[in-house]
Parts: structure tokens; sequence; C-alpha cells
């Protein structure tokens, strides 16, 4: 029984340390990116990602935000933004389903590849289901906007 | 400004790690524990039908329901506790980056005025179908 403890003790000391060397580092340089507004600056070149995804333009910093930071500080900023009236319920619910998949994208990825995953593989997969989550989506949305906007020109 | 940037996420740093070193040390002894116990075997036999969709040993189950219910942190505590191969861990990866911490998450969720049972069916939706899909790839090589 001691010798169990002690595995349990040693091992998981040594988990959070191999944790812990990756945490901090991400969160020095997230802080950074944050204080800098480096988000703001690259949102302009992210705007090709939610055009694609059939979302407006305002709607590129709160979806940044969420894949990088997380789902509760980009869900604070969208619904700060959705309140100024800058997103229309679209866009909510399309960054929203994004999200939803999608989020914290560096320090979920970086934990697991502490303890042996393939980083690159989860990455890719998270981003790329999302995408075509969201696509799918917004198409379907388009073909039932436009479906009602017909109905409503022949009334 | 730089030096309070890296005072700032230092701080954060380790809050972050005192947050995941309190739910994964006691998570890592109790799983620890529960493995050198038949405990262990019944889970396994119990769950070997269907973890094995996933190319997952049965005992896996338990860092799925820790990751789902609790958070990830909880998940790699036991998934470092039990034995698996980088492939095994992978698939688990994942698995729970597009389904963990529900109940908290799900909160978070219900602000942005999304419907929760849409939001569960699309995480673990999207979990179980990459799990088949990894693990099945992964089999074949």
């Amino acid at each position: 029984m001691i010798d169990i403890l002690r595995e349990g003790l040693m091992g998981s000391f040594d988990t959070v340390y191999s944790l812990a060397i990756v945490v901090i580092p991400l969160m020095i340089i997230m802080q950074i990116a944050k204080d800098y507004k480096v988000l703001d600056k690259i949102s302009n070149s992210s705007r090709f990602l939610t055009k694609f995804l059939g979302m407006s333009k305002e709607s590129t910093l709160p979806l940044l935000i969420g894949i990088i930071f997380g789902l509760s500080y980009g869900a604070g900023v969208l619904i700060q933004s959705a309140k100024e009236g800058d997103l229309s319920k679209k866009d909510m619910f399309l960054i929203s389903v994004f999200l939803i998949t999608c989020h914290a994208v560096f320090e979920d990825t970086l934990l697991f590849v502490a303890v042996g995953a393939n980083g690159y593989l989860l990455l890719g997969t998270r981003i790329i289901a999302a995408i075509i989550i969201t696509f799918i989506l917004s198409k379907r949305l388009q073909i039932s906007e436009d479906r009602l906007k017909e109905r409503v020109s022949e009334n | 400004m730089l030096l309070n940037s890296i005072k700032t996420g230092t701080k954060k740093g380790l809050e972050t790690t005192w947050l995941l070193a309190k739910v994964m040390v006691p998570v890592y002894i109790i799983v620890t524990i529960i493995n050198s116990t038949p405990l262990i075997d019944w889970i396994t036999v119990l769950f070997e039908p269907l973890m094995g969709i996933f190319n997952l040993p049965g005992e896996a189950a338990i860092v799925l329901v820790l990751g789902n219910v609790l958070n990830i942190y909880a998940a790699i505590g036991a998934m470092k506790a039990i034995d698996l191969t980088i492939l095994q861990i992978t698939i688990l990866s994942i698995m729970l980056s597009f389904s963990h911490s529900l109940l908290v998450e799900t909160a978070v969720v219900k602000k942005l005025g999304f419907k929760v049972s849409h939001a569960l069916l699309i995480r673990m939706g999207l979990a179980v179908l990459f799990g088949i899909i990894v693990g099945r790839v992964g089999a074949l090589i």
C-alpha cells in the first residue's frame, strides 16, 4: 500500500511538473499578446476565415479571442459586442458553433502534447472539424434566409 | 509594460498550475490505487465492448468520464496513471478536446443563448465520430 501511494505521489508530481513547464511560459506569452493587443493587429489578415464562414467583418476579433484565449473569455467579448449591436444573430450563432467545437487551442493542445499526444493531429482535427461544421450550418442558414426572402417577396 | 505582462502571465501560469495540481494529484493517486485492485479488471471488462469502438482499452472509460464531468486536468491525471500507448493517448486527447468540462462549459454556452441540447450533440457527436475515425485508422497503421 505504501508503495502504491508513493508511486501515486511521485507520478502525479511528475505530471504536474511536466504541465507546469508548458503552462507558465504559455500564460506569459498569452498575457503579452493580450496586453499588446496582438489580435487586433492580426484580425484584418484573418478576415478570409470569417468571410468563408459567412460571418460579418466584426466577427473576426471575438472569434480569434475565443479560439486562442478560451470559451469564457471569448463568450464575454461576444456578449459585449452583441450588446453594442456589432453582431447579428446569425454571427452570434455561427461564432458560438465554432467556439463550442474549438476554443483555447494552444492551452488544450500543449497540455495533451505534454503527456504524449500527437499535437498536429489533435490541433488539425479540431480546427478542420470546427470549420466544416460552421461552414455547413452557415450555408443552411443562408438557404433558409433566401427562402424566407422569396416568400416575403411573393406575398 | 512588458515587465508587467510577464508578471501577470507568470501569476496566471502559477494559478493554473495550482488549479491543475489540485485536481490532478488526487485523481492520479486514486486511479493508481484502483489500478492495483481487482476493481480495474471489472471496469476493463465492463467497458471493453464500448471502448473497443474507438480502439481503446476498457479502462480508458475512466479518462473519458473524468474529462467530461470534471475537466481536462482530471482526465490527464487518469491518463498518466493508466498505462496507455501514444496512439491511445492521441485518440483520447482528440475525443476530449471536442467534449470536456461539460458541466461548466454548458453554463457558458447557455449564456450565449445557444441551445444546450444542440451544444451537447455537436460536442459529443464530434468526439464519437473522430474517436472512431482516428481509432480505426490508427489500428491499420
